[in-house]
Parts: C-alpha cells; structure tokens; sequence
C-alpha cells in the first residue's frame, strides 16, 4: 500500500512538475488557468501583478503569502468577488471573467464562514440548491447528505450562532459541497479555529479533498498549513508569484530571497562570487565562510553579488573538520530545546546563523552559549537565490 | 483572580463573601431601580388604572368632577353603537397603515444606501446625521410650515403644480385633509423607520451576501433571501414605533388637518375637553390601547424579535 501511496505521488508531481516551470501557460482546456491576472485597485494599488497557474482537477493548490501580498485579491477574483484589471480566468475552457458569482462553477469558503445568522444550518446547506431551483425534498435530502458528510448530521434545526467554530466551519464546508462546484475556493479556512482544530481540520479537509477528487485552491499565510495540505504551492509576495512549486520543493530549494525568508529557518547569507567553474559558483559570504553553489541557470560571474540560502537542518555540527569550503565557523548565541529539535543560535562573522539538530544533542549542547563551534553544510544543499 | 492564585484555602470562605456581595449587588441594584419605578408608577401606571376605573364609573351632570363612582358597562355599550367613533378607529388605523407602509417603502433604501452603499464610517455617520435633520426642527415648526405655507390653496405646491400646469386649479386637498395629514405624517415619523432599519441593515455580515452570490443567488435573490430576513427585526421595530405614535396622534391631526380631519385622538381630546364626558372619553381611551395593543402584537408576528436580535 506504501508503495502504490508513493508511487500515486509520484505520478502526480510527473502531472504537476512541468505547469511549474511553464512560463505563461496557455489555457488547456481543463482545468483552471489563471493568465497574465492583475489587478490594480481604484487609486493605483496593484494588488496583484500578472499571475500565471494551472491548476488541474482533484488538484490542491495553496496560495501561500504574508498578508497583503495578493492571495485573497486572486482567489477572490477566481469566485468572481473582485474583477480584474487585465489577464483571463477560464475554467475547463471557459472564461469566467465575465460572469457574475452566481454563474461561475465555483464556490467559496470564507474566512468567517459567512453563515446566514437567520437561517437554520439545514437551511444555510440548502441554500445553493434552492438558488439553482432544486425542489424542496430533493435539496432537503441532498443537505442531509452533504451534513452527513462533515459529520453533523443532528444539528440541523440548530441556528449557526449555537455552534463552535469548528462545527461553523463544518457547515460552511457542507453549504459548498452540496452545489458540486468544479473548484473549491477557501479563503484563510482554518483561521478562526484554534490550533489544535485547526490541526485536526487539516487532515479532514485534505482527506475530504481526495475522496471527493475536487480541485481546491486555498488561501493561506501559515507556511505549516500550506506544507501540510497542498499538492502545490503558491507562494506570492507584494502582488506577485514568487515561485510554484511542489512542498518538499519550497521547503528545500527555495528560489528567491523571499521565499527563503518568509518561509522560515532558512540561512539567507549575502556574498561575492570568487571563482567560476562551469556551473559551480565559489563564493565568499560575510560569515568569513567560503560557499560554494551548483547553479547552472545563474549567469553570476566572479565579483557579481548574490544571495545564498542554506536550510537550517541541512547544516549539522562538525567539530572535527579543520576548515575549507562549506564550512562555517560560530559563536553559540542560545541553545533553544523544542522536544524533539534543537535549535542553534548562531553567530557567523557578522551574520545570524540558525542550526536544526535532533533533540537528543540538547545534552552534549546544553550551557555552551558563549563558546565556538563549527558547522558544516553539502553542497547541494546551498540554494542561489534570486532577488 | 484571586480565586484562582489560592485553590487550595477554604472553600467555605469565598462562597460566604460572594453570597454576601451578592445580597449587597441586589439590594443596589433595587436602589438603583426604585427611583424609575416610583416614577413610573406615580406617573404611568396609576393613571393608566385610574382610567381605566373612570372608564367603569357614570357620567352625571351636575356633579364637580362630572361622574360618580356607580359601576357602569354604558360607557361601552355607547361606544360600540356609535359609528362615529368606529369610522374614526378605521380613519386612524387606516392612516396609521398606510404611515407604516409609506414609511418602510421610502425609508428602506434610504436605510439600505446609508448601511450598504456608503463604504466610510465617516460618511456614513455624517449622512445618517443628516437624514436626523428634520428631527432637529420643533415639531410645532415642522408642523406649521406644512399647512399654509406648503400645503394650503395658495401654498407654495399648489403654486408649482399650478405655474407647470399639471392642474388648472390650485388642489383643495392639498390643505386640512385626511390625504395632507397622511402625507405629513409620513414625514414627521420616517425617521423611526431608517434609524432602527439603518441598525439592523450595519449589522448585516457583508460576506454572507457575497457567499449567498457564490452560491448561485443573483442580485435580487441575495436581497430577499439574505438581506429582507435580516432586516426584518428592524421593521418590526419601526412599524411598531410608527403604528403607536401615528395611531393615537392627536397634534398633528389637529394642526395639519384643522377641523376638517378627526382621529380617535381628537375624539377622545374632545370629549374629554368639549364635552366633559370624562367616562366616555376614558372608554375610547382604552380601547384606542386595546387596539394599539392589537397592533403591536400582529405586528410582531412578523419577526421573531426574541431570537434575531
């Protein structure tokens, strides 16, 4: 069964890879591309910059991103609740860039829920089957099914005011489920919930998403969440895509300073190349430690600046190594123990490092803030980012 | 707290302190209330009972205060055969309808505008301090300006209509009607229809009439199925405001209306007043309650107020 998970997840990055690197994408026909998408608010802000995606069926995308970087803008453009300045939305084809909200085949889970306060919760999951004049009993029966599903079948009388979050957020899901949208929008799902729910949610709404085979574009600021859910993320900055990738990919090879950064525990080290051959850059950064990167796209020369990004846990203690490339020398600022991690504080030259090991090194680690270490990094692990 | 920093002292302790704090919370919370209370009962009720006594009691001629205390149903039975009082209960329901109604179709989108479509508090706010503006001007002003001025045969709506020729003759209606009173009604009393319907529509959750959109209900559908449940407990309250204050008004019918118009309230003003018939006047009295009692409860068979607000 292991072997058939991963190889279904190999097949689906095969799916997914190529949309990835593929600069404007040209509407396929199935699934839904977003092309050249911007938006500039009344007053000049442009909230969102020429955005390109695909996103196939049964796909999860999360549109990863500090607050005010264009996410909601997008998927709100999407649900046809903003319209955008220029570029094309189609879905299977079809553009849906001028069609009402109520004529788009998707729908949307808002970050509040957006419950109807007067309406019973039978009622609120009735109400898209009612609009698209599905006859009493049958939406009756339908609305059952859909409560049935996100396990809340007994509550159905109750006002959605007498409900905890995490059962609002339930209905909320019930209530879109029901009108079989083509794509699945949510806007910031798990937000309102506290963190253990939110946890639990993650799996219910990812395990949902499989069974149901739907696609699903969700909008988030928690790097954890998108890691956790997404087939893909989006990850966006000041208005625009930054880079689309699978998880495993953002987390380790992160392509741009702001990715690097925002997405946490990374190194992020300025430097200046000194030496050039082929596609592996040497540079010497400002913790005094000379790096080295494999970049075969870069057209970085000797003397150019650039940025490298090394993953915190991909750096690991190395106290026998004498020195050379790759290898860094430190004082330990503060020894964090989290459980099962440690994390280092470091200080490099006139950088802050940051260093993951295991949890079991907090003994031989504990009390030695004050005192050198050196660390030391692979290669392939050195990421060259761009601005 | 402090409650919670020491678990482990007596349990008998805090539970003494709190019953008593709780004897002294009610006894300042009946200090509180006594003042509005001997108020309302000096003020209020005992009236309200001594009314409804007099209703019960003879009118006599020759008698100082008019009645003697002989307990009587012919004040009643008076007022049930006696069409002029009934015409005049049905005039001033009718008027007090269509005030309701009139106000609710020309107030709601002046309350729909300023909650939904104004977007800046700050506007909002300044435009619904606006939309008080007449509410500044003394009602007896207001009042006035209506009759000679605006509404009379030489007022400045007959000269309009006359000047742009829609009519030949200056409209006696106009001027001491039932159709001026109703008309200045409407205006005197819109404002107790936008100001709770202005509330209720501020409070209406902005992304439940986009999810309603999502869902598959166009403009139109979001507004009624949405929106209109939402608003409901607003014009309830409105309609209930606008139903007791027009129902038994007496001013304005006096003033607008001149001699030529008469509402339960100029009844009940007249025999008290003119005719001295402190006991009849009492009746009509309560029965004008009676049926404002009537009212206000159909009324709030619309809206279940208890649950929505």
């Amino acid at each position: 069964m292991a072997e058939e998970l991963t190889e279904d997840h190999a097949e689906g990055a095969a799916i997914a890879a190529p949309s990835a690197t593929l600069a404007p994408p040209k509407p396929s026909g199935s699934g839904l591309d977003l092309v050249g998408l911007t938006k500039e608010f009344p007053g000049g802000t442009v909230a969102v910059e020429d955005v390109n995606l695909h996103v196939d069926h049964g796909e999860y995308v999360v549109l990863l991103g500090p607050s005010g970087c264009g996410k909601t803008t997008t998927l709100r453009m999407i649900g046809g609740h903003e319209f955008p300045t220029a570029g094309q939305i189609t879905l299977d084809g079809q553009s849906l860039v001028e069609l009402e909200p109520h004529e788009r085949p998707t729908t949307t889970v808002f970050q509040h829920f957006a419950l109807f306060p007067h309406r019973s919760v039978l009622e609120n999951v009735e109400f898209g089957l009612k609009m698209h004049g599905v006859g009493k009993d049958e939406r009756r029966k339908q609305a059952r099914a859909a409560l049935e599903m996100v396990g809340l079948e007994t509550l159905g009388d109750r006002k959605p005011r007498a409900l905890s979050g995490g059962q609002q957020q339930r209905v909320a899901l019930a209530r879109v489920l029901v009108t079989k949208p083509k794509a699945l929008l949510l806007d910031e799902p798990l937000g309102d919930l506290d963190r253990l729910l939110q946890l639990r949610m993650r799996v219910e709404l990812r395990n949902l998403q499989r069974q149901l085979g739907l696609m699903f574009v969700h909008v988030t600021h928690n790097q954890e969440e998108a890691l956790s859910m997404a087939d893909r993320i989006v990850v966006m900055n000041d208005a625009r895509v930054q880079q689309i990738a699978d998880p495993l990919t953002i987390a380790t090879k992160p392509e741009t300073e702001v990715v690097a950064r925002f997405m946490g525990d990374n190194n992020v080290l300025a430097g200046t190349v000194t030496a050039r051959d082929g596609d592996r850059l040497t540079v010497e950064t400002s913790t005094g430690a000379t790096m080295s990167a494999v970049a075969p796209d870069s057209e970085k020369a000797v003397g150019d600046t650039v940025l490298l990004s090394v993953r915190a846990a991909a750096a690991r203690l190395d106290d026998g190594a004498t020195g050379g490339q790759n290898t860094a020398e430190c004082e330990i600022v503060f020894v964090e123990f989290l459980g099962d991690l440690v994390k280092l504080h470091l200080v490099a030259g006139e950088e802050r490092m940051l260093v993951k090991v295991p949890g079991e090194a907090y003994a031989s680690l504990r009390g030695r803030e004050g005192e050198r270490i050196r660390i030391a990094w692979k290669e392939e692990d050195v990421q060259l980012l761009r601005a | 707290m402090s409650s919670s920093s020491v678990p482990e002292q007596s349990h008998g302790q805090p539970a003494e302190v709190e019953k008593k704090s709780g004897f002294l919370d009610k006894l300042v919370t009946l200090g509180w209330a006594t003042p509005g209370f001997a108020w309302l009962a000096l003020y209020l009720i005992a009236p309200l009972v001594f009314i409804v006594l007099v209703s019960f009691w003879t009118y006599e001629q020759g008698v100082r205060s008019g009645f003697t205390t002989d307990w009587t149903l012919q004040n009643y039975t008076d007022l049930f055969n006696d069409s002029t009082y009934w015409n005049n209960m049905l005039s001033s329901f009718m008027t007090s309808v269509i005030a309701v109604v009139a106000c609710l179709v020309f107030g709601f989108p002046v309350a729909y505008f300023l909650a939904m479509k104004v977007q800046s508090l700050k506007y909002q706010i300044a435009l619904f301090i606006l939309a008080l503006a007449p509410f500044w001007t003394s009602f007896l002003t207001r009042s006035i300006a209506w009759t000679y001025p605006l509404m009379g045969r030489e007022g400045a709506l007959n000269q309009v209509l006359t000047k742009l020729g829609i009519v030949d003759e200056p409209v006696q209606a106009l001027g001491f009607s039932t159709l001026s009173v109703r008309l200045a009604m409407v205006q005197l009393y819109i404002l107790f229809m936008i100001t709770p319907l202005f509330f209720v529509l501020a409070q209406v959750d902005r992304s439940a009439l986009e999810a309603a959109r999502d869902l598959g209900a166009n403009g139109w559908k979001t507004f009624r199925e949405v929106v209109i449940p939402q608003a409901m407990p607003g014009v309830v309250i409105g309609s209930i405001f606008i139903f007791v204050l027009t129902m038994g008004e007496y001013g304005t019918v006096r003033v607008i209306g001149g001699n030529t118009v008469s509402s339960v309230g100029t009844i009940v003003q007249s025999k008290v007043e003119i005719g001295i018939q402190y006991p009849q006047g009492a009746a009509s009295a309560v029965l004008l309650v009676a049926a404002l009692i009537v009212g206000v409860f159909a009324i709030t068979r619309f809206s279940n107020l208890r649950e929505e607000i």
